[in-house]
Parts: structure tokens; C-alpha cells; sequence
């Protein structure tokens, strides 16, 4: 700081105490105190700033920083105060920026440069990250923190062996070791052997785990790392013996039976009888040894063919009946991979219903008496098995036959709902579910469910009101619960149930929520780059790091993601969004009573909400009254949403651009999924950007060349083309790209779409898929629409054809073709319908 | 059924789990700390397809005038996973943890007054025993039994 008296100086001294004890208010005084006698001391100004800041005036604290730098443009504290300011609005490049101009005026400034680091290493500048770092360390060797830091970025590099040399030069300095192994430092030892696997020496960091061995809390980690390295580099008569200590230790972690089974050479892809023999014989023992460990029990079925399967699976699932495991079934169908391990089970469990019924065990041999809920969890898991196979009336008699047995129990209530849930029947499924949750209102498992179920209904009122009944009844609105504690599955189903029902707005709004909460958990990681460096839990944070990188991949973001890039699309093709999926294909008479009927539906809706809105505003009173009174707060609170229907999501300005910023995390995270770029496609189509529609058309044909919805984006970008040619807006340098990539596009196909479409027709025709039929129905439609419905309504209708397609006329399928239908405005849809509703008697969607 | 040590890969999984079967919940900062602070305490439960259906989120109780000793934040299992041992068998691997890595002396935890189901497996089949009663525990304003048990 310069340019001050004494007096002032000392007091500035003060205030920037004042800043690192959270004593904002006193400082915003002292600052003010200096202003008073030099209102144009910049750094003063400055501080002034940061205190607004903490104070909630951020436009103040902006105003006050910028007056400082203008009258001290070369002082480091006005600059590093301006990175901080930046750094709290989120706003990471700004404040890297000002952090390196402040170290311009002070090279060495510890602060400063540990602040810059942490926006380096968030942001992932990692070549800054390990420079920053590096002059820290040159500049407090003292300190290990500097230390690790260093190898932590080398190791995000991807130079393990550089992070290698930097804690060995480290664990050199040190001259007392503890005598006790200690916490910290034993982390700091397990990290380093990390480091020597990741740059791939197995010998070298197997050696190195007997010299760390002595100074190890983490005794379970130096094991498992021992087995592992042992496995790697073929010692394993030493790995077995790992392994089976392992075991000791935790008889279910099936790592260590995978370890265990490598180590004696046996549970290789292709394995051989006489493998298939020793790997039952070692399970067996094993089952000895280990009597309470399910793993044991379970993974033979996993290994077991033919007789041997029979024999190991009849044991298992007579036991698993016996206990009255709910969860037999989800567990057995992952066998049902292999179409002979289904029929097998198939067989067995017939087998002990009929022997139940008979002589009540599970065979007819009446060595066994089985309790009287053996037959109850037979029943139970026979009406699972042919719920999979959609056997909805034998499911459905199963079950109730169950029920009837045990009309108690929550889950045969469950499944009941399930069954009709995939027969199509969303209000019966709903209805079961309610019923299995009133059976048991302290559980919130069975809650949760009944909502989903509620919400695959369209029936928000309800879930909403039976999903609060476990959220926090102390605030003004309790679903704002449910978003305070990230609750991705609620927006995801409420999002898709807002969508199914046209409130496009409202769904958006869900989905940007959940893009809000993946946002904060990467916000989430910045405080640990400085905590983890201090607790020296390395392996977690390094986890951590790579977590975040490839958070976005996470199944929820990905739906979400994919539902609102959907939402976009149909926006930017029907910009008022009003007209919702079940109005396509309506008459205009038939639009207008709909309309009204939703009209009348939506003031319901609001006046109830603003008698809530009203109790609300009361409760919170009470409780701000009862508090001691922050009116303001509570008031804020009952304000609540100013736009429950996302008006500000329907009337933007750039729907694709908006759909592109929900696209772009997946093109880089979800590259491999072929509808990462199916929907790259579609907005770039509607972009009339050709050549990033050509790349995605590219990229979709490497992973799946025959996927169904990938040859309708084929037609449509040859329809794109001619158009943009007709309208003579096709770039002869953009026409050229494309056709150098023609072949690669449609083969030996010019331009003549129609013989295209007869080439795929053929091509797909023993393939039995509906998925396949509808793309090509779609095609015909769209070459020709004036003259070719007749034609795409008898591709769909030959759907018809049991023989052909009885395998993937899914319910799902069938209600898109009965959509495909209604988008042609074909005449046919009843027709379809009433054919549809033979085949599934129970959905609602044909009635 | 798989039993393993929990990794920041659990995190939303675990979030995910909590919130579908309890009425404590955490925002994943939370979930994080534990795992950054005390990686070796946190479990989770796999099923065949490796989703997560159960888990123990666990910490140290670092208070300086007390011996060291875990404390249990949050158990749950999906309820069509129960009868499996499963809630028994990520306790038992995160109290030997405990022991092992922070030589804790015991291990505590908070149990609802209303939730018998849950006092019973803490009590009969874990073998903890009841300290003491704390009034307004939870949020709602219900009392914890507040439990605790020797590790040895």
C-alpha cells in the first residue's frame, strides 16, 4: 500500500485484518474513515469495493473497485481485489485475468498466487496450474502443501512420473518420520504409490509398498494394491493368497472374487468345461468358508452352464424363496441374457409353484415342508418373470393370486403396478401404487415411487401432494424442498410429464434446473482444492477432479439434456408452443373444445395457487414472527416464482442456440451414444448449417450405420440440399464437402431419394423392425407428401404381420406408429387404433 | 450383491438413493466432504447391474475433548433390497474402518424415536446400545435416541 500517513497506514493495515476476520461491517467503517481525509486512494477505494461486496451491493462493490483501479492503476491490491470481486460473481476467466495483472506489480505475492491457482486448477488450466504452483513452491519449500500441489498437476497432466520425482525430492527433506503411522502422512505415502501404478511400473510400486508399508493407516489399501500388482505382473500364486485375505476381510466385495478367480486363471470370457468345473468347485469352498456372503452364493449362476446351471440356480433360488428375498428377481433376469439360463429358470420356478400347490414343497419329494410364504414369493417372482417377457395376463394372475395369498404386502402392490404400467395402463399402475403406499406411510421408498408412478400418469396435483408428505413442512413451499436438496429425479418425470402434456415452458424450466444442479456440482469442487491440499486426502481429490470432468455424462444430465434439446427443436418449429402433442392431428373444432377445456383446467389451477400463495404468506409470517422477525426474508420467500410456467424459456430469442448449449456437454462426454449426434443433426438441419449436420450425420453412421431414425435424417438432409440449391444459398465450397463424403453417406445412391428409400426398404425388410418400418414410412412421406400417403400408411400397416414383426411390436412401438399416423393426418388412425387395442387390451392409449 | 469401499464416483448415486428412502437429506457438497475428508468410511451396496441400492455415509467426530470416534451420518437401503443383511454388512465394514484407519474407540449414531424398524437393527442386530435421548433431534422436531457402541 502506498501513499498513506502514518495514521492512515496503520488503519488501512486495519481493515484488511478486518476483510480476513469476515468483519465487513468495521471495515467498511475504517475504509471509509481513510476516504474521508484522501477520498482518492485507490486502494482504499478498492477495499470499499470488496467490503459492498460482502455487504449484497454488487453493483456498489463494481463501482467502488473500478473508481480504486482508476486511481492506482499499478497497485496489486486493487487488482487482486478485483479478481476477488470477479471471482465471486462466478465469473473465473475476469479474475484470472486480474490476478495475473496484480502480479505484475507483485511477483511473489503468496496470496495472489495461491488465488490464481484455484481459478487454474477449476477452470483446468493445468500448464498454469503447474507454473503457478511451481513458483509457490520455490517460494515456501518449507511447506509440503507446495509439494503435493506440484505433483497433483503434473498428474492431471497426464506425467505421473513427474509428480513421482517432486514427492520423492519431498519425502527426502524430511528428517523425523513419525513413529506412530499418521493420518496425514500415510495418505500423502498411499498417493505417491499411486502415482508410480498410473505411470505404469507395477515392480517398482509393489517394491515401494514395503518401504511405505510400517507408516500406513490404510492397511485395507496397501492389500488391495498388493493383490492388484501382484495380478499385473503374473505372480499369482502371491495374488491368490492376496486375494483370499481380502476375502477375509470382506466376503461381498466381488472385486475380490473377480481377483481371486484371475489369480487361479479361471472367469475369462472363454472358458472351457474343465474351467467351468474348478471355478464351481473353488465357489463351493468358498460358500464354506464364507456362509453369510451372498457374492459367493451368486456368482457360480453367473459361470454355471447347462446341467451344472440347473443344479447351482435350483439351490439359490429355493433358499432365496425360502428367506422371502424381494429382490430375487431383479437379481436372477441379469442371467436372462442368455435365452437358455431363462428358460432353465423358467422351468425351475413352474416347477415349485405346481410341487407348492400339490404337496407344499418345492419338489414333490415331501422331504421338505416349505413355510406358507414360500408360495407367496414363488407367486411373486413368477408374475416379475412374465411381466418381462409381457405376458401381461399371466403376470397379472400371478400376482393376484399373490395378493390374494398376502393382501398385505407392499411390494406385490408394486409389481401389480408395474405389470400394468408396461401393459400401458398409467391411471391402474398409479392406483396399485397408491395402494401399496398407503399400506405403509412412514416409508419414504414406497412414496417416492407411488409419485413417479403419479407423474408417468400426468397427474401432477397428486404427486405433488403426496411427494411433500417427506419434504421439510417448515418452509413456505415444500417442493422447494425437493430442488434445495437436488432431486433430480423429480424435475427429470415431472419435466417428461410437463412435456407429454404441451407445458413446454414448465418442462424447460425443470430441465434447466437440473443443468443448475450439475452447474453447482461443479461449483462444489472449489473449496477443495485448498481443503484436500491440506488434509492430504489426494487419492479422493484426484477422484474428485476426474469425477467433475466427466460429470456431465451422468445418466441424468444426459436425459435431461436430451429432453430439452427436444423441447427446443419442436419451439423453434412451433414458436408459440401452444399447441401440445395430443392437439397434432386434430380437427380445428376438435383444437378449439380442447382448448377451452385447457383454458378452464389452467384457472383452476391459478386460483388454487393463489390461495396457496396466500396460506403461505401467512405461515411464513408465523414463523417469522415466532423467529424474531426477518419480515424481509420471509417475505422474499413467499414471493417465490414470478414465472411458474416459463414463459421466459418459450419466448426466447434462439431456441436452437439455447437446445445447443444442452448439446454441447454431450458431444464431448457422450460422444459414443448415436443420439448425441441423431439430435446434433436436428438442430443444425434447422440451422441450415449443412456441413455440422454432415458431421453429425458422419459420426452417427460410425456407430450404428443401420439405426432406423439415422436413415430419415439421410433423406432429409438430401431434401435440405436441394432446397438450399434450389434457392441457390448452397456454397459451392460447402456442396463440394458433401460430396466428397456422398458415398460414405448413401452409398451408391445419386440424388433420386426414392430409390434410396426402396434400397433401404429391401435392404431392412427381413429385419423385422418396426423402429424400421416407421423411418421408412416417414421417408415416403417426406420425398413426396402430396402423393405418397397412401404408400407410407401401408408400410406402417404392415406392421400388422405377426410373423414378421410379433418381436418388436412393442407396446412403445406401437403407439409411435399410431403418432406417425396422426403427424400424416392419415385416415387410418382409428383403423390402427382398434387393431392396436387387440393386441394390448390393457393401454389406455387405444381406447 | 456387491459390498465397496464408497469413491467420488458414488456421490450422485448416493445422493439419489438417500432421497428416495429417507427424510434426511443432504446437498452433495455435503457427500463430498465425507468422501475428501474421510475416504475410507463410506460404503455402498451394488446390485447386479452395479446401480446403487444401499449405502453408509459415515464420519470422524473430531472433538478435541472426547476420545476419537465415527459417527454414522446416514444408512439406508431400498427397501426391495431389504432381508439381504445388507444394511448389517456396510456397517460392519465401515466400523472396522473406523477402527482400523482412525483407531476410533466407538461409534455413534442418531436413530428417530418414531422409526422402530431402524432401532432394532441398530440395537438386536448391530448391538448398539441406547445413550441418551435428544430432544428435537430432527428438524420436525422429533427426539433421537441417540446410540452408540464399542469398537473392538
Amino acid at each position: 500500500m502506498r501513499d498513506l500517513p502514518s495514521k492512515e497506514a496503520n488503519l488501512f493495515r486495519e481493515i484488511l485484518k478486518c476483510y480476513e476476520l469476515k468483519q465487513y461491517k468495521r471495515g467498511f467503517k475504517g475504509a471509509d474513515q481513510i476516504l474521508k481525509k484522501f477520498p482518492e486512494h485507490g486502494e482504499t477505494l478498492a477495499m470499499k469495493g470488496l467490503f459492498y461486496n460482502h455487504l449484497e451491493k454488487k453493483e456498489l462493490a463494481f463501482e467502488f473497485v473500478k473508481k480504486g483501479i482508476r486511481h492506482d492503476m499499478k497497485s496489486h491490491i486493487c487488482w487482486h481485489v478485483f479478481g476477488l470481486l470477479y471471482r465471486s460473481d462466478k465469473n473465473y476467466e475476469e479474475a484470472a485475468k486480474c490476478y495475473a495483472h496484480a502480479l505484475k506489480y507483485d511477483k511473489e505475492n503468496i496470496q495472489i498466487l495461491r488465488d490464481l491457482s484455484l481459478l487454474q486448477i477449476q477452470m483446468r488450466n493445468l500448464e498454469g496450474y503447474v507454473d503457478t504452483r511451481h513458483i509457490l513452491l520455490e517460494l515456501r519449500p518449507q511447506n509440503r502443501q507446495y509439494w503435493v500441489a506440484v505433483a497433483i498437476g503434473y498428474q492431471l497432466l497426464g506425467k505421473p512420473e513427474l509428480g513421482v520425482k517432486v514427492l520423492t525430492t519431498y519425502e527426502e527433506t524430511l528428517k523425523d518420520l513419525p513413529s506412530t503411522p499418521d493420518y496425514e502422512h500415510s495418505e500423502l505415502l498411499l498417493y505417491h504409490n499411486t502415482l508410480l501404478e498410473e505411470a505404469g511400473d507395477f515392480q517398482v510400486a509393489l517394491d515401494h509398498l514395503d518401504t511405505i508399508e510400517k507408516q500406513v493407516c490404510d492397511r485395507k489399501a496397501i492389500k488391495e494394491k498388493r493383490a492388484k500388482y501382484f495380478l499385473a505382473l503374473g505372480r499369482l500364486t502371491e495374488a491368490e493368497a492376496a486375494y483370499r485375505e481380502l476375502l477375509s476381510l470382506n466376503p461381498d466385495n466381488m472385486g475380490y472374487f473377480e481377483g481371486l478367480g484371475k489369480s487361479l486363471g479361471l472367469g475369462s470370457d472363454c472358458q472351457t468345461d474343465e474351467d467351468e468345473v474348478k471355478i464351481l468347485e473353488m465357489f463351493k469352498q468358498l460358500q464354506k468358508e464364507y456362509p453369510r456372503s451372498n457374492a459367493a452364493k451368486r456368482l457360480p449362476l453367473r459361470y454355471a452352464t447347462g446341467e451344472a446351471f440347473v443344479k447351482v440356480t435350483d439351490e439359490y433360488i429355493r433358499s432365496m424363496l425360502r428367506k422371502g428375498v424381494p429382490s430375487l428377481f431383479v437379481n436372477i433376469k441379469t442371467l436372462y441374457s442368455d435365452s437358455a439360463k431363462q428358460a432353465a429358470v423358467e422351468k425351475l420356478v413352474l416347477g415349485y409353484l405346481i410341487a407348492l400347490d400339490k404337496s407344499r414343497g418345492f419338489d414333490h419329494s415331501g422331504a421338505v415342508v416349505e413355510p406358507p410364504t414360500a408360495l407367496l414369493w414363488t407367486l411373486y417372482f413368477l408374475a416379475q418373470h412374465f411381466d418381462l417377457k409381457r405376458e401381461t395376463e399371466q403376470a397379472l394372475e400371478y400376482i393376484n393370486r399373490a395378493i390374494e395369498h398376502t393382501p398385505t404386502l407392499v411390494e406385490l402392490y408394486m409389481a401389480k403396478g408395474r405389470i400394468l404400467k408396461h401393459a400401458g395402463d398409467h391411471v391402474a399402475a398409479m392406483a396399485a401404487l397408491n395402494e401399496a403406499r398407503e399400506l405403509d406411510l412412514q416409508d419414504r421408498f414406497i412414496n417416492t415411487k407411488c409419485t413417479k408412478y403419479m407423474l408417468r400418469a400426468d397427474n401432477m396435483a397428486d404427486a405433488e401432494k403426496t411427494t411433500i408428505l417427506f419434504t421439510r413442512a417448515d418452509i413456505p413451499n415444500p417442493l422447494n424442498d425437493l430442488v434445495d436438496m437436488q432431486t433430480q429425479w423429480f424435475s427429470l418425470e415431472a419435466g417428461e410429464s410437463n412435456v407429454r402434456q404441451g407445458q413446454i415452458g414448465r418442462a424447460l424450466k425443470r430441465f434447466h434446473q437440473i443443468d443448475k444442479h450439475f452447474n453447482d456440482y461443479t461449483e462444489d469442487q472449489f473449496d477443495f482444492h485448498t481443503y484436500c491440499l491440506r488434509k492430504m486426502t489426494l487419492r479422493a481429490y484426484v477422484s474428485m477432479v476426474r469425477l467433475e470432468d466427466q460429470l456431465r455424462s451422468h445418466p441424468y444430465y444426459v436425459r435431461a439434456a436430451q429432453d430439452a434439446v427436444q423441447c427446443y427443436v419442436r419451439l423453434f418449429d412451433k414458436p408459440d408452443g401452444s399447441e401440445s402433442e395430443e392437439m397434432e392431428g386434430m380437427t380445428e373444432a376438435e383444437k378449439k373444445k380442447f382448448k377451452s377445456k385447457q383454458r378452464k383446467a389452467e384457472l383452476k389451477a391459478q386460483q388454487e395457487a393463489e390461495e396457496k400463495k396466500k396460506k403461505a404468506a401467512a405461515t411464513a409470517a408465523e414463523t417469522a414472527k415466532k423467529a424474531g422477525g426477518n419480515a424481509a426474508a420471509a417475505a422474499a420467500a413467499v414471493k417465490g416464482d414470478e414465472d411458474p410456467e416459463g414463459t421466459k424459456y418459450t419466448k426466447c430469442e434462439d431456441p436452437l442456440g439455447e437446445a445447443l448449449k444442452f448439446l454441447q456437454p454431450l458431444q464431448q462426454l457422450a460422444d459414443t451414444r448415436i443420439e448425441t449426434h441423431l439430435m446434433a443433426f436436428e438442430i443444425y438441419v434447422r440451422k441450415n448449417k449443412l456441413l455440422l449436420a454432415l458431421k453429425a450425420l458422419l459420426k452417427s453412421i460410425k456407430i450404428d450405420a443401420n439405426h432406423a431414425t439415422l436413415h430419415e435424417q439421410l433423406v432429409r438432409f438430401t431434401l435440405a440440399i436441394q432446397k438450399s440449391s434450389s434457392a441457390k444459398t448452397l456454397k459451392p465450397s460447402v456442396k463440394a464437402v458433401i460430396d466428397k463424403h456422398w458415398s460414405e453417406l448413401y452409398g451408391t445412391h445419386g440424388q433420386d431419394l426414392t430409390a434410396f428409400n426402396a434400397g433401404f426398404i429391401e435392404k431392412t425388410k427381413d429385419q423385422g423392425s418396426v423402429a424400421h418400418v416407421i423411418s421408412a414410412a416417414m421417408s415416403v412421406y417426406l420425398i413426396d407428401p402430396s402423393k405418397s400417403l397412401a404408400k407410407a400408411e401401408e408400410l406402417l400397416f404392415s406392421v400388422e404381420d405377426e410373423k414378421r414383426f410379433g418381436r418388436t411390436r412393442t407396446l412403445e412401438n406401437v403407439i409411435l406408429v399410431q403418432k406417425t399416423l396422426k403427424g400424416f393426418k392419415s385416415a387410418r388412425q382409428q383403423e390402427w387404433k382398434a387393431k392396436a387395442g387387440v393386441w394390448f387390451p390393457n393401454a389406455v392409449a387405444f381406447k | 450383491m456387491n459390498i465397496r469401499e464408497a469413491t467420488l464416483d458414488d456421490m450422485i448415486p448416493m445422493q439419489n438413493c438417500n432421497l428416495h428412502n429417507l427424510p434426511e437429506n443432504y446437498q452433495m457438497k455435503y457427500y463430498f466432504y465425507h468422501s475428501l475428508t474421510w475416504p475410507q468410511l463410506s460404503y455402498v451396496a451394488e446390485d447386479e447391474k452395479g446401480r446403487i441400492i444401499g449405502y453408509v455415509l459415515a464420519k470422524l467426530e473430531e472433538d478435541p475433548t472426547a476420545e476419537p470416534h465415527g459417527h454414522i451420518t446416514s444408512l439406508s437401503v431400498m427397501r426391495t433390497y431389504r432381508r439381504l443383511g445388507v444394511a448389517e454388512k456396510l456397517m460392519t465394514q465401515s466400523q472396522n474402518a473406523m477402527r482400523d484407519v482412525f483407531n476410533c474407540k466407538f461409534v455413534s449414531l442418531h436413530v428417530r424415536k418414531s422409526n422402530r424398524a431402524a432401532l432394532q437393527l441398530y440395537r438386536d442386530t448391530l448391538q448398539f446400545t441406547v445413550q441418551d435421548i435428544e430432544k428435537k433431534y430432527y428438524a420436525d422436531g422429533e427426539d433421537a435416541y441417540a446410540c452408540r457402541k464399542t469398537l473392538q
